[in-house]
């Protein structure tokens, strides 16, 4: 049975067409992290789930049961906020057995609860404490708690993580984790972060202005984006784009080039039909840029580094390739990403010569944007 | 049942909720200030029957000297009451610094607003006095003799509208000085910089941040004026001769004194025809602050 | 801070500045202080005329207790307790259930409610008078304590209101939201979540509602008649008529009218304060 799953679900409110027809089954003890650009409706999504706002159109169904009208509080969820919404006058241990008291449960019931969330997230000896004597991860930990005394069949996740500091955050992404891993609930978790979405998720669904642009694992995502939306949206440093024309096609591959770009022979998808002279968008990820050779034959593409960074376990350079000019870039400059993943004793405005595998490249066609090359597989060897 | 209620809770508890508040203004306040104008289209003694008239009292009150005589004093009661809001601002900008005992110093200057209308009253009553009040005192200073005022016709309604006064610059000084706490410090701080100071920094920087506060001390003080009715009531009883009344407390002569409940009900609506004027101006103020800050 | 804060190492500027300041005070404060002064005084020095000096004989115990013993005053003031304290109760009741309604649902006309409640409030006294005190005499409470309580719960409802919702709407969202997806019913999150929070406000509104019920005259003249009944503000205009030579006693009888809102007033200064300016100024 399918913990929670959405057909059709559409939203509009004022003028605004918030979501657009989102259907989604989520499995029993998964962990789907909803992902997206702010805007994008994973917020109006997650709070259209727990019922805190109502959909137009389409149904909701929670461990079979259709819970498209009812109650936030009939609905068998448990949502832990963004600002973590803790009573401010009640105990950690009254936040956390609030919903089992409006449920009207035996105290006995109600102890033995909040006792074994707060042994889970180890927050025995801070029951009898107000959330403002509380750090920002210990408050995090009641909104959790307060989720796992009512047993929910789906926790839901409204960006969490955002008001905590880095380090903070790094640690209590290890131990969401963790707890998923011990509680084996179903999770949905919104986030603006790409890397919670990468390292927390089972699955990643890419919601692009009320639409999901793509549904699969992490490591799926990255490798094969179904668009060049979700290929620009997963990993940091941002995909490289240029635009190219086709230059040939014979069979399924396609020779394309663009001024500064030397040809490149990239494999098309099964059943691509693209014309000679085409315009594309061509696609490469930072650490797909190999530095040749100066010199040397076989450079894709020449220039100087513009500007070099230093982060120690490897360096990135934003290289200006004279006439090709990235679309979109990171570095807002029209220069091109390399990542190297080791540090480099490299001069401001060296000359450099770049090298890209045609396997690492991706190209999306214009107009609808999907992607035409071949699918690449997910892992090495 | 229960399960009806647990279904509907969600819409029924809210209207639950506020019934009662809306019956009980609904009535006591809007119904009745209703029934009043349908009242002014009557005549009526207050024990008989009610004998329409239509415009009959409106009519009469245009030619009513009586009824001039408190439009004239309305208007005094309004020019001496806008004097509250600068006055409260000056005494605010006096008193705002953080010196020790300057919380004690401020607090005592409040009082004049916890004090009630009565208490104002019979205070500037001996005030007022000619022979033992504090206008006489100084007037005897300087070897003179104290006007009694409250027996002057031409006077009395001024020395009324000042004791009043009193509470009201209390009031437009506890705006202000909240007013002043929130300044932003950085406008203050660049105006300093940009070399504004005195009457420049005042006019330009401050003055303007103080529009909101400004504002509805106008607005409180305007339609203060407009109804007041105690002090009138405390020191002159309308007199002498009827030379002090405003519509207010001429509308509480005529129901009361004449029982001519009629004729008081128009002289309330035409009150408040000229109060609804400033009301709507301060709702439509109200609602646009919050529409901006929503 | 402006004006320039005087500095705390200019030691002349502010005793020059505080100097200042209490002079004004005292000027300020001059009818209320020569009120003060009479009411010590000796009736023997008020019947010759002695007014202004020093009083000869202080006579501070007796005339305040000449007050009780020889006016109706404890009766009044009796009278204003009982008015004054259950409307309190009254309106923050139903400003909290109204404040709560207004602020957190959206509904058609809600606006509307809104303005009737705080327009209501600005309306003059007497375009309800005619109307009020014949609904008391129907019900039969006219010159009783119900006429006045009822009518106060009722007025001043309306300013409370404004002031509940303005408070009501400054708590944040998600804590509504996550009592709601906890299962609680809007009557829960009001009284387990919302009220618990409003402690302060509650505060300010007693002692604003307080000041202005004990401070009423016009009702007070409009829907009493009888000494047993009627609260201080009244009695205090009518004792004056009564005891017109006696400033003596008229002046300790006003002081002591105008004891308990001052009194509340110094005890919880904040409270009034941050009351009165909720509306005013945002944050």
């Amino acid at each position: 049975m399918t913990s929670l799953e959405l057909r059709h679900v559409d939203k509009t409110y004022g003028g605004y067409h918030a979501l657009r027809g989102i259907s989604l089954a989520v499995e029993q003890g998964e962990f789907v992290v909803m992902v997206g650009p702010s805007g994008c409706g994973k917020s109006t999504l997650l709070k259209s789930i727990a019922g805190l706002e109502t959909i137009s159109s389409g149904q909701i169904f929670i461990n079979g049961r259709d819970v498209t009208h009812a109650e936030p509080g009939d609905r068998g969820i448990a949502m832990v906020f963004q600002s973590y919404a803790l009573y401010p006058h009640m105990t950690v241990a009254e936040n956390m057995g609030f919903g089992l008291r409006m449920a009207k449960r035996p105290k006995a019931e109600i102890d033995a609860a909040v006792v074994r969330a707060a042994d889970i997230l180890r927050m025995t000896d801070q029951l009898h404490k107000r959330p403002k004597q509380l750090s920002g991860g210990q408050r995090q930990r009641v909104a959790i708690g307060r989720a796992i005394t009512r047993s929910p069949d789906v926790f839901l996740f409204d960006e969490p993580l955002s008001n905590l500091d880095a380090a903070l955050r790094t640690q209590m992404r290890v131990e969401l984790s963790n707890l998923h891993a011990e509680l084996g609930a179903t999770m949905v978790y919104v986030t603006h972060d790409q890397v919670e979405a990468m390292t927390m998720a089972s699955r990643i669904v890419v919601l692009n202005r009320g639409v999901i642009a793509q549904v699969g694992s992490p490591l799926e995502l990255y490798r094969n984006p179904d668009n060049l939306f979700v290929a620009g949206f997963l990993g940091a440093p941002r995909m490289n784009f240029f635009a190219v024309t086709v230059t040939e096609a014979f069979g399924r591959i396609a020779k394309v080039s663009a001024s500064g770009l030397e040809p490149l022979a990239v494999e098309l998808d099964q059943g691509v039909v693209i014309q000679k002279g085409a315009a594309l968008t061509l696609g490469i990820r930072p650490e797909n840029v190999a530095i040749a050779d100066q010199g040397a034959s076989g450079a894709t593409m020449s220039g100087r580094a513009r500007l070099v960074e230093h982060l120690g376990r490897e360096t990135i350079l934003h290289v200006d390739a004279g006439p090709l000019q990235c679309v979109a870039a990171e570095s807002g400059a029209g220069t091109i990403t390399v990542q190297v993943g080791r540090p480099m004793g490299l001069a401001t405005d060296a000359p450099i010569s770049l090298r890209v595998d045609p396997r690492d490249v991706y190209l999306f066609s214009s107009g609808n944007e999907r992607t035409i090359t071949t699918r690449k597989p997910v892992l090495d060897r | 049942m229960s399960s009806f209620w647990r279904r509907h809770r969600s819409w029924l508890t809210p209207v639950l909720f506020i019934l009662p508040g809306i019956v009980l203004f609904g009535t006591v306040i809007i119904a009745a200030s209703l029934q009043t104008v349908w009242v002014s289209f009557h005549d009526w003694d207050g024990i008989g029957p009610k004998l329409w008239v239509g415009l009959g009292n409106y009519v009469e009150l245009l030619d009513d000297p009586q009824f001039h005589v408190s439009l004239k004093n309305n208007l005094i009661w309004l020019a001496v009451f806008l004097l509250a809001p600068p006055l409260g601002l000056a005494l605010a900008l006096m008193l705002n610094q953080q010196i020790r005992g300057m919380r004690v110093l401020k607090s005592l200057f409040f009082i004049p607003l916890v004090l009630a209308s009565v208490t104002v009253g019979v205070v500037f009553g001996w005030v007022y006095d000619p022979t033992f009040g504090i206008l006489a005192l100084i007037f005897q200073a300087f070897g003179a003799k104290a006007p009694a005022l409250l027996s002057d016709e031409h006077l009395v309604t001024f020395a009324a509208a000042f004791a009043a006064l009193w509470p009201q610059v209390a009031f437009c000084m506890v705006l202000f000085l909240a007013g002043l706490n929130n300044l932003s410090d950085d406008l203050i701080g660049a105006g300093r910089v940009d070399g504004a100071r005195g009457w420049r920094m005042l006019r330009h920087v401050v003055l303007p941040q103080l529009t909101q506060v400004g504002f509805i001390a106008i607005a409180v003080t305007v339609i203060g004026a407009l109804r007041s009715f105690d002090m009138v009531a405390v020191m002159t009883s309308g007199g002498p001769f009827g030379s002090s009344t405003v519509l207010a407390y001429q509308m509480f002569q005529q129901s009361i004194f004449s029982y001519r409940f009629g004729y008081g009900a128009a002289i309330a609506t035409v009150l408040v025809v000229i109060m609804a004027i400033f009301i709507v101006w301060y709702l439509r103020g109200l609602i646009k602050a919050e529409e901006r800050s929503a | 801070m402006y004006p320039r804060p005087i500095a705390p190492t200019a030691a002349a500027h502010r005793t020059i500045y505080v100097s200042l300041v209490a002079l004004v005070l005292v000027l300020w404060l001059l009818p209320l202080v020569a009120v003060m002064l009479t009411s010590i005084r000796s009736f023997d020095e008020v019947m010759a005329g002695q007014y202004w000096n020093w009083p000869k004989k202080f006579s501070l115990i007796e005339n305040y207790t000449a007050v009780f013993q020889q006016t109706a005053m404890f009766r009044f003031f009796l009278n204003s307790l009982i008015i004054t304290l259950p409307s309190v109760a009254g309106v923050l009741v139903l400003a909290t259930l109204n404040g709560f309604v207004l602020s957190r649902y959206r509904f058609k006309g809600a606006t509307l409610v809104f303005a009737l409640f705080v327009g209501g409030n600005f309306l003059p006294a007497q375009i309800m008078m005619i109307p009020v005190r014949d609904l008391m005499v129907k019900l039969g409470l006219y010159d009783t304590f119900y006429a006045l309580i009822l009518f106060h719960i009722a007025f001043q409802t309306g300013f409370a209101t404004l002031f509940m919702r303005n408070f009501i709407s400054a708590l944040p969202d998600e804590l509504f939201q996550s009592a709601r997806s906890e299962g609680a019913s809007p009557a829960q999150t009001l009284w387990h979540v919302v009220v618990p929070l409003l402690r302060p406000a509650l505060a300010a509104l007693a002692i604003l509602t307080f000041t202005f019920v004990w401070n009423d005259y016009f009702w007070a003249i409009v829907l009493t008649q009888s000494d047993a009944v009627k609260p201080v503000t009244a009695g205090l205009n009518n004792l004056r008529g009564e005891w017109v030579s006696a400033w003596n006693l008229v002046a300790a009888a006003t002081i002591l009218a105008a004891l308990p809102p001052v009194t509340m007033f110094f005890l919880m200064q904040k409270h009034f304060i941050a009351g009165l300016t909720i509306g005013a100024v945002k944050g």
